[in-house]
């Protein structure tokens, strides 16, 4: 058949892809600072920060079983050894990479949920992340759990904001997106000029609309420095994720009113030389995450936050000859914040009784830790978002 | 004794000078309001003649790079610095001409047509074929519309940046017969889907070499039945369907449509006088009845200066050459800002507007002031104190400085450099009135 001559069912392919296409607000800082003076968040409403780890971040190197001797024979080129972790019981050990959150876990604030993925896991990057995004185990899904739980929301495009300028799929509903907001600080001028500037912002009779427009984007400049202080920066200093989150963490003292937030960090998919990279790693989340819970505790949102931190899987219990693992499955979720009751929830996956690929078999299904999230965070039943899902475990 | 310009006057005659040429060189406003306005109407218009200026701005000489290299190789590497080397040299390379040209008006369109057929380097990579557009469309900058549209459909790098290479019988890819007529030539719903898949019909059989531009036809793949496009019934390629796209009336109001919102105002609509004069798609025509309306004394039809026309100006006002100043920081300046030349953000081409007035943006206007200035011949303020505010509004080609503004700058005479930047990031600066 020649496709040339126009058909109807090509016409209505081609509507139905205009109908979900869907466009991301990209949000200045201006626009959060006057959202956060015109409709502030109401104080007490709980927050949700969704940290995720493109890559498959190797969990048994993250929360350690590093007395069990098949960790240490099954993986002995890249095991960690009793000097490298920190434990906090008397078989399992943070990474040595991970004094903040070993701290906090301490203070009863971090959640480990162990074990985490879902039944018959996917070893596939693309398709293991698209399902832990949409929570859905079909591609027929292309919504995101959090677009969902926007589609139900008011309109508003300060309820969710993912950090960066692509969106990722979980931000991504039926009828709604979430808006994005750019890495970047605030730099005001510099220099000698710098004390004169601001007054090139004050309005002044003889101003056509255009040139009003133009003193009052002078002004905003200010305004916004003043609101979002801690933005205000000469040159970044801090890892990609600690720029992230520095920014969540500021913006949510302000009172911007977003009830989402996501952030992420690539780069986990350690096939080789696996220690160093991911210690690196683990050490710029673990170093930005202590920040943000210290910005966090300081202002007026110490009890509305709470942090998620998750990978698309897990990897092989046996490590390859390259010093690094392949891709595998269960894996630790982190939930943090200072009303999350800490402590160890599931079940530890069994390095004795592995799947036929000789991955960790699951214990807990990362749609009961959404749905606790849902719950007691977002307010929201499971089920509303999570179409026949009901259970939901509470770390509140 | 030449009587003391009007209001309305100075306001004409800098609009005339920054819409159409990027702004004045230090005298060339004053100088302007003396001889009166159809000499500056006269002035605004010049093009063709030998400009010593674009002589001393030599081309960067763009090899054929070639497929892509497998990854990881030292070939790789100087692949793709060679690319990173050329995207760089092109955009200098042209703000440079746009600066230093003696007669303006010629870059200022290529400026205007490159929105208007916005082709991202971004996409189509190499630096050789964006460069090989820019030429087509200064060579057509003003010239006829039918020509320019029946050579740019079969453009290299639009092409490419279009999909035009994937478009076969088998399965048409509509991007480029879309946007042709729905963004360069008729403008939304003024045609229909059929019309969209029969012109990517005309459209099968070509192919481009995205390292070079170079555009192949091959019959086989060439849908080559009569197709019906806009009410017309008949065998068409790429060439004959641009042609017949725009013999239709409402190509002349959209082209007009678009320079009136492009050089006059995004809030007030042309008279239909405007049209009348482009029914022979007479670009130069065009722009000469528009620079002869009365449009100019009209309070309302002011706009915003996009980031390069801003930039650009204040080059030419402080006689700086881009090539001059450090690659990184400018690129990096403009980028930020939001518009780098060869790099629109979507096919629909810039911003404009309010878009541009941000306080996110303005905290980089006021890195890219400091490069300019750093740099700048600031010899119009070698005037008495008392007058170097008045002087100033001359020199950049403001019709009048605010109180707001007046008071400012009064408050920085002592210090050149730092009275020029506030001159530069003063509203009435960022804005045409």
């Amino acid at each position: 058949m020649i496709n040339c001559e126009f058909d109807r069912r090509r016409f209505l392919q081609w509507t139905g892809a205009g109908l979900f296409a869907t466009v991301s607000a990209q949000l200045s800082l201006e626009s959060l600072a006057g959202a956060a003076s015109a409709t502030p968040l109401p104080t007490n409403t709980p927050i949700l920060v969704i940290v995720t780890l493109y890559g498959g971040n190797d969990g048994l190197n993250t929360v350690v079983p590093f007395t069990d001797p098949t960790y240490q024979s099954a993986r002995s080129n890249i095991a960690l050894s009793s000097s490298q972790v920190l434990p906090f019981t008397d078989s399992l050990a943070f990474n040595a990479s991970m004094p903040e959150l070993s701290a906090l876990y301490a203070a009863n604030k971090v959640a480990i949920v162990q074990g985490v993925s879902y039944p018959d896991p996917n070893l596939s990057h693309f398709t293991s992340m698209a399902i832990w995004q949409s929570a859905s185990m079909t591609a027929a899904v292309s919504s995101g759990w959090i677009g969902r739980w926007l589609d139900i929301q008011p309109h508003s495009p300060f309820n969710a904001i993912g950090i960066g300028s692509t969106l990722p799929p979980l931000l991504v509903g039926d009828k709604s997106v979430a808006s994005m907001v750019d890495l970047g600080g605030i730099q005001l001028p510099w220099g000698p000029a710098a004390s004169l500037i601001p007054r090139l912002g004050r309005s002044s009779s003889s101003d056509v609309a255009l040139e009003g427009a133009a003193a009052t984007s002078i002004s905003d400049l200010f305004s916004t420095a003043q609101l979002l202080a801690p933005l205000v920066t000469k040159s970044p200093t801090g890892s990609f994720i600690s720029e992230q989150l520095s920014l969540v963490s500021t913006l949510i003292n302000a009172n911007v009113p977003t009830r989402v937030w996501e952030v992420n960090l690539s780069s986990f998919d350690t096939h080789v030389g696996e220690q160093a990279d991911q210690n690196a790693l683990l050490a710029e989340v673990d170093a930005a995450l202590g920040a943000f819970m210290t910005s966090i505790s300081t202002g007026d949102r110490s009890n509305d936050v709470t942090v998620m931190v998750y990978s698309e899987f897990g990897r092989r219990v046996m490590s390859n000859a390259g010093l690094g693992t392949d891709h595998g499955t269960a894996a630790p979720v982190f939930l943090i914040g200072n009303t999350v009751k800490g402590g160890l929830y599931g079940e530890q996956s069994s390095l004795s009784a592995l799947d036929v690929n000789g991955n960790l078999e699951v214990t807990t299904d990362f749609r009961d830790v959404y749905g606790g999230l849902l719950h007691d965070v977002l307010g929201t039943p499971v089920g509303d978002v999570i179409p026949s899902w009901s259970t939901a475990l509470s770390v509140h | 004794m030449t009587p003391t310009p009007t209001y309305t006057e100075r306001l004409a005659t800098a609009r005339l000078l920054h819409r159409f040429n990027f702004g004045p060189t230090p005298g060339q406003y004053a100088a302007l309001l003396k001889a009166g306005l159809a000499a500056t109407q006269r002035t605004v218009l010049e093009h063709g003649l030998p400009d010593p200026g674009l002589d001393s701005v030599v081309a960067p000489n763009l090899p054929d790079l070639g497929p892509y290299p497998p990854g990881n190789t030292p070939a790789a590497t100087a692949f793709y610095q060679a690319m990173n080397t050329g995207n760089q040299e092109l955009v200098v390379w042209w703000l440079d001409r746009m600066v230093v040209s003696h007669y303006p008006l010629a870059e200022r369109m290529t400026w205007f047509w490159h929105g208007h057929w916005a082709t991202s380097i971004s996409k189509v990579g190499y630096p050789l074929p964006m460069q090989r557009q820019n030429n087509t469309l200064r060579h057509y900058a003003l010239a006829n519309f039918r020509d320019m549209a029946r050579v740019m459909v079969v453009d290299g790098a639009l092409n490419y940046w279009l999909d035009n290479e994937e478009n076969y019988i088998s399965s048409p890819n509509e991007n480029l017969a879309r946007e042709f007529m729905e963004l360069m030539t008729l403008g939304v719903n003024k045609f229909t889907q059929d019309d969209v898949t029969a012109a990517a019909c005309a459209l099968t059989g070509y192919s481009t070499v995205q390292s070079n531009g170079n555009v192949t036809f091959d019959e086989q793949q060439h849908y080559d039945k009569p197709l019906t496009v806009l009410g017309t019934r008949g065998k068409l390629n790429a060439e004959s369907l641009a042609w017949l796209i725009t013999s239709k009336a409402q190509n002349a109001k959209y082209i007009a449509d678009r320079i009136w919102f492009r050089f006059v105002s995004g809030t007030t609509t042309p008279p239909s006088s405007l049209e009348e004069s482009f029914k022979g798609r007479d670009i130069d025509q065009l722009v000469s009845t528009l620079v002869h309306s009365s449009a100019w004394s009209d309070p309302a039809n002011s706009l915003v200066k996009s980031p390069v026309e801003w930039f650009v100006g204040a080059c030419r006002a402080l006689k700086v050459r881009p090539s001059s100043l450090n690659t990184g920081d400018l690129l990096w300046g403009l980028s930020q800002m939001g518009q780098v030349p060869f790099n629109p953000p979507n096919v629909g081409g810039w911003p404009y507007g309010q878009a541009w007035l941000s306080g996110a943006a303005f905290q980089y206007r006021f890195e890219v002031s400091q490069l300019i200035v750093t740099a700048a011949d600031l010899s119009p303020l070698n005037v008495p104190t008392s007058k170097m505010v008045e002087a100033s509004a001359d020199w950049l080609g403001v019709p009048e400085w605010s109180r707001r503004t007046a008071s400012t700058l009064a408050a920085a005479t002592k210090t050149p450099a730092e009275f020029a930047t506030l001159a530069l990031l003063a509203p009435e600066y960022a804005v045409s009135a």
